[in-house]
């Protein structure tokens, strides 16, 4: 899945960050770590590729950030979904899942329909 | 929360783009530190596990940038955002505090309104006549050749520079090469219009003569019709049009668009309106209304005695002409300065060749930049605008004294709320801008206030001024002015007390609990600064009191000085003879019938007439041979002269020193005579009698028969001048415009109209012109009168706000003090020494002001000086009445606090405290 496309890519980023915060604050190597699992290390090009997306969705204001001791007892900055977030979480998540299944019932459609 | 990962809050996030930048490299070096350990843990070696955690991370520069870049973003955001809200609260704020408080805000919303309404009234002036340019393309290539002030300017006999005849017009405009055209314009001495059918009275329109090109080289296009052509120039009398100012046409003819095509009478001659000049264009004479517009062509027609446009001994014309592109002034002067020198040199007779020479090298002709229009009122009132605008600084300064007073007190009243604000983490900036919020608001909405009362202040002014037609819009320059001026005055009273009051000694002020000041703030703190603000409001009062007494008894000298004649019973009657066609031996008969008609008029003692009057406005001059005296330069030869009746100085009241008056036996007939002043004979004879000796002048010599005392003919500032009197009747060409001067018995300003109409049942067709000698020459100092009056206004405004100053001060001083008193006055003081001790203290900041105010008061008298009238630099009657008045206010000021603070009983003072 190397050449998955970047767009649509972001957007699933995007969407798995809301997802992997949806059980509480997480530094941004916990949110590696929970795509990575829940993904079976599919999805992530490079691990640094996520911190500019966080960047970008704390400054829409989806979720927010404060420092605070990780579990080894490090300075980590920890992110936490903020109520606008999860509501586009709802949202994101139902747009799609339309997405998929309308391409995936052209992707899979035997034959090209017949105009009568 | 804390279960999950071990996660507890341990700072906020900073702020700040090194804190940015700190962040996410902690971030960063956070996560790879992370997947080494995990790489570590699952048995790679440290640097192994290092380089794969590097690689699987992708490029950590890239990944840094972008997500700088994104926080920079945010932060810039959210800096704008908590500005705007911290707007919206401070001004919410402001106008909550403002509304609670309404007898203070509109006290402060007056007081600001006026001074920055004087401020912006007299700005409005000063922008009007002397700072602003011609409503022209390109005003910065015009050039004035030629006194601009002159605009009325009228001068016969010796050819001169700084108003031009027609012939030498002609000349530069032809020969010039440096200026693209040269257009020129001269006065239109009462015109005598009719414009409607069956109109019977003329009308008396403000009309230029002005060459074709007049609207061309200032490049002003019609409003309505059109403007000039060259045609206008071909030939006298040939293009018989004129054309409408804006103003005039709306006033006068309702702007009927139908009047271009449409024919008036100017002085019988019919002329056809051919168009009307923009709105935008008022004209080139600033201070001045023009109505309409004359091909210079047509003044033969329009004045046919008068012949303006062929002799050269006519000077009558400024000229204004575009440089072209790339001449500077200099290069332009240069050139304009030879031609013209050229024209007059060569022009002038054999004999008088060498002083017309040293009189154009000494006396140049005036080049200047046109940009500004040509202008006598700016001449007149520039100093005494400029005087003014001082004076309404000064109180506008005072105003803001006495605001940052006011603000001071609310702010220490408010020291606690502060304190409270920020032991709890306010900080500092934020509570000043908080402050100052209010201020600006009180200063946009007083500068508001100012504007609308400048609209009436600047007529107001304008009125004042005695006859400068000024347009006085609100332009954006005057706006600009007021909005800046506004600010300024907001951190000039706000600045200082919102400081003062955000730097609260914290321990101090709250434990200072109840009490509303700290004993540690009230030596070097809100009461001291008050106390300063005081002593310059008393500085500046006692700066612009001495000033204003200064102004008024110089014009009170200007008025009652002796000028040498009866001011107070002299009649002027102008006669214009010369447009009704009278010359030589019909002039002589209509003189003298003039003079026995004004003899035999009931209520009159005496009458005389002479050429150019006395305060009228014209003077001639000459060069004289003196017998007995040599002459040691031209200027030692030129005087000042006048050619008189019989009976002149005895009408006039001026005293014969030695010798004889004019009587009748001085007429065609007669031996020639002259009389001289004291001033000439003093300098011709300084050893010895001039009567009997001779003088000469234009080839013509008389006999000095007699000195008489000096009269001070034009300007009272003016030291009087060398001045030589000639029998009217004996000079060979008579004036066509003359005065009759008549002494009454009565109060001369009852008889004009009836001394008018008896001359006039003789030829209705003269031209006359009454008015009474002492009109006249209050005229002439109608700019001191000006500023005197204005500046008084201003001067009592002045005091009224430092004696409120001071008011509030004590005031506020003695009511902290109320313990004080109570105390003393349980241990036996008399109410009378309470009184004495807050008086005492009232007056000790009246003569701190008074010590900083005297010598810049002087100072300043240094700089207008030559706008006063001998009056000293040290003027005591004026120090001495500003000083009693401000003592006088300061004393009621005081009082009125010094008494309450006497009456308080002991009890209740220390049971308040």
């Amino acid at each position: 899945m190397a050449d998955i496309d970047v767009g649509l890519m972001r957007g699933t980023l995007d969407l798995l960050i809301l997802k992997a915060l949806t059980w509480g604050p997480r530094h941004g190597y916990g949110v590696v770590d929970w795509i990575e699992q829940a993904t079976g290390a599919a999805l992530l090009v490079g691990e640094g590729t996520l911190y500019p997306a966080l960047h970008r969705l704390e400054a829409q204001g989806w979720i927010e950030a404060e420092w605070g001791l990780s579990e080894n007892n490090r300075h980590a900055k920890f992110y936490k979904l903020t109520a606008t977030g999860r509501a586009q979480l709802r949202t994101g998540l139902s747009t799609w899942q339309q997405f998929v299944e309308a391409a995936s019932r052209a992707l899979h459609a035997g034959a090209s329909p017949r105009t009568a | 929360m804390s279960e999950r990962g071990g996660w507890t809050r341990v700072f906020r996030i900073g702020v700040g783009a090194r804190h940015l930048e700190r962040d996410v490299d902690q971030e960063l070096d956070f996560h790879i530190a992370m997947r080494i350990q995990k790489l570590v843990a699952s048995g790679l070696p440290h640097d192994a596990a290092r380089a794969k955690a590097l690689e699987r991370f992708g490029d950590l520069r890239t990944v840094r940038d972008s997500c700088l870049d994104i926080d920079h973003q945010r932060e810039r955001a959210m800096r704008r955002t908590s500005y705007l809200s911290n707007l919206r609260q401070d001004v919410s704020y402001a106008l909550r505090t403002m509304h609670q408080n309404v007898g203070f805000t509109a006290v402060v919303l007056l007081t600001l309104a006026l001074g920055i309404g004087a401020n912006t009234s007299t700005f409005t002036l000063i922008d009007a006549l002397v700072l602003r340019s011609l409503p022209v393309p390109h005003p910065e290539q015009l050039v004035t050749i030629g006194d601009p002030a002159r605009v009325g300017g009228l001068s016969q006999g010796t050819p001169r520079n700084d108003i031009a005849s027609y012939p030498l017009y002609a000349d530069v405009r032809d020969q010039t090469r440096l200026l693209s055209a040269v257009y020129a314009s001269g006065r239109a001495a009462r015109l005598e219009m009719l414009a409607d059918a069956g109109q019977k009275e003329p009308e008396h329109p403000r009309g230029r003569f002005v060459s074709g090109n007049y609207f061309a080289v200032l490049q002003v296009p019609a409003a309505l019709g059109r403007t000039f052509s060259a045609d206008e120039d071909r030939s006298p009398g040939a293009a018989p049009v004129i054309v409408l100012s804006y103003g005039y046409w709306i006033t006068r003819f309702a702007g009927d668009r139908s009047v271009v095509g449409r024919s008036v009478r100017l002085n019988g001659v019919p002329l056809t309106i051919i168009g009307v000049a923009p709105r935008s264009f008022p004209g080139d004479i600033v201070g001045q209304r023009t109505d309409l517009w004359i091909p210079i062509m047509e003044q033969p027609a329009l004045m046919p005695h008068a012949p303006a446009l062929t002799d050269r001994e006519t000077s009558w014309i400024l000229m204004m002409g575009r440089l072209r592109p790339g001449v500077t002034l200099a290069q332009a002067r240069a050139e304009l300065t030879s031609i013209e020198n050229r024209s007059l040199i060569e022009n002038s007779p054999t004999k008088e060749r060498a002083s017309v020479e040293s009189n154009v090298r000494e006396k140049p002709v005036q080049v200047k930049s046109g940009a500004r229009g040509f202008s006598y009122y700016r001449r007149l009132l520039a100093a005494p605008l400029f005087i003014l605008m001082a004076a309404v600084s000064i109180v506008l300064l005072i105003v803001c004294a006495n605001l940052a007073n006011l603000m001071l007190a609310r702010a220490s009243a408010r020291g606690r709320e502060m304190s409270v604000r920020m032991a709890l983490g306010a900080n500092r900036a934020r509570l000043v801008q908080q402050l100052l919020t209010e201020s600006f608001l009180l200063a946009v909405a007083g500068g508001a206030l100012g504007v609308l009362l400048a609209v009436w202040g600047s007529a107001a002014l304008i009125a004042l001024t005695g006859g400068a037609q000024v347009d006085s819009k609100l332009d954006g320059r005057v706006l600009a002015f007021t909005a800046v001026l506004s600010l300024a005055t907001a951190v000039l009273f706000g600045l200082v007390p919102a400081l003062r009051a955000t730097r609260v000694e914290l321990a101090a002020a709250l434990r200072a609990q109840g009490r509303g000041v700290s004993n540690a703030e009230r030596g070097t703190g809100r009461f001291g600064l008050g106390k300063m603000l005081v002593v310059a409001q008393v500085a500046l009062s006692v700066l612009l009191l001495v000033g204003t007494g200064m102004l008024v008894r110089s014009m009170q000298r200007l008025q009652t000085t002796d000028i040498g004649v009866a001011r107070d019973r002299i009649l002027m009657v102008e006669v214009d003879a010369q447009r009704a066609g009278y010359k030589d031996a019909r002039l002589v008969t209509l003189m003298r019938e003039m003079l026995a008609r004004a003899n035999g008029t009931p209520g009159v003692v005496s009458a005389t007439l002479s050429e150019n009057g006395i305060f009228s406005g014209t003077e001639s001059g000459t060069n004289v041979r003196v017998e007995g005296f040599t002459a040691q330069s031209d200027e030692d030869s030129s005087i000042a002269y006048d050619d008189v009746g019989p009976g002149y100085f005895a009408t006039l009241g001026a005293r014969i020193v030695e010798g004889r008056e004019f009587d009748a036996r001085d007429n065609e007939t007669g031996a020639r005579a002259a009389v001289l002043n004291q001033t000439a004979a003093r300098f011709f004879f300084p050893h010895g009698s001039a009567l009997g000796s001779h003088i000469s002048s234009d080839s013509l010599t008389y006999e000095i028969v007699g000195v008489a005392s000096d009269i001070e003919g034009q300007d009272l500032r003016a030291k009087p001048s060398r001045r030589v009197y000639i029998p009217v009747f004996q000079i060979p060409e008579k004036p066509g415009h003359f005065s009759l001067e008549v002494r009454t018995s009565g109060e001369p300003g009852h008889l004009g109209e009836t001394l008018r109409r008896s001359l006039a049942s003789i030829d209705p067709t003269v031209l006359l012109n009454a008015q009474t000698l002492s009109s006249q020459i209050e005229d002439s100092i109608s700019q001191d009168k000006l500023v005197a009056r204005v500046v008084s206004v201003f001067g009592i405004l002045a005091l009224a706000l430092a004696a409120l100053g001071l008011y509030g001060v004590m005031t506020y001083a003695t009511t902290r003090r109320t313990s004080e008193f109570g105390l003393r006055m349980a241990l036996g003081a008399e109410p009378s020494n309470v009184l004495r001790l807050v008086l005492g203290e009232a007056m000790l900041l009246v003569i701190g002001g008074v010590m900083v105010g005297m010598p810049a008061a002087l100072g300043a008298m240094q700089l207008v000086k030559h706008q006063l009238y001998e009056i000293g630099l040290l003027d005591w009657p004026s120090i001495v009445v500003a000083l009693v008045v401000l003592g006088a206010s300061a004393a009621l000021a005081g009082y009125f606090p010094a008494r309450r603070a006497a009456r308080v009983g002991p009890l209740v003072a220390l049971r308040d405290a």
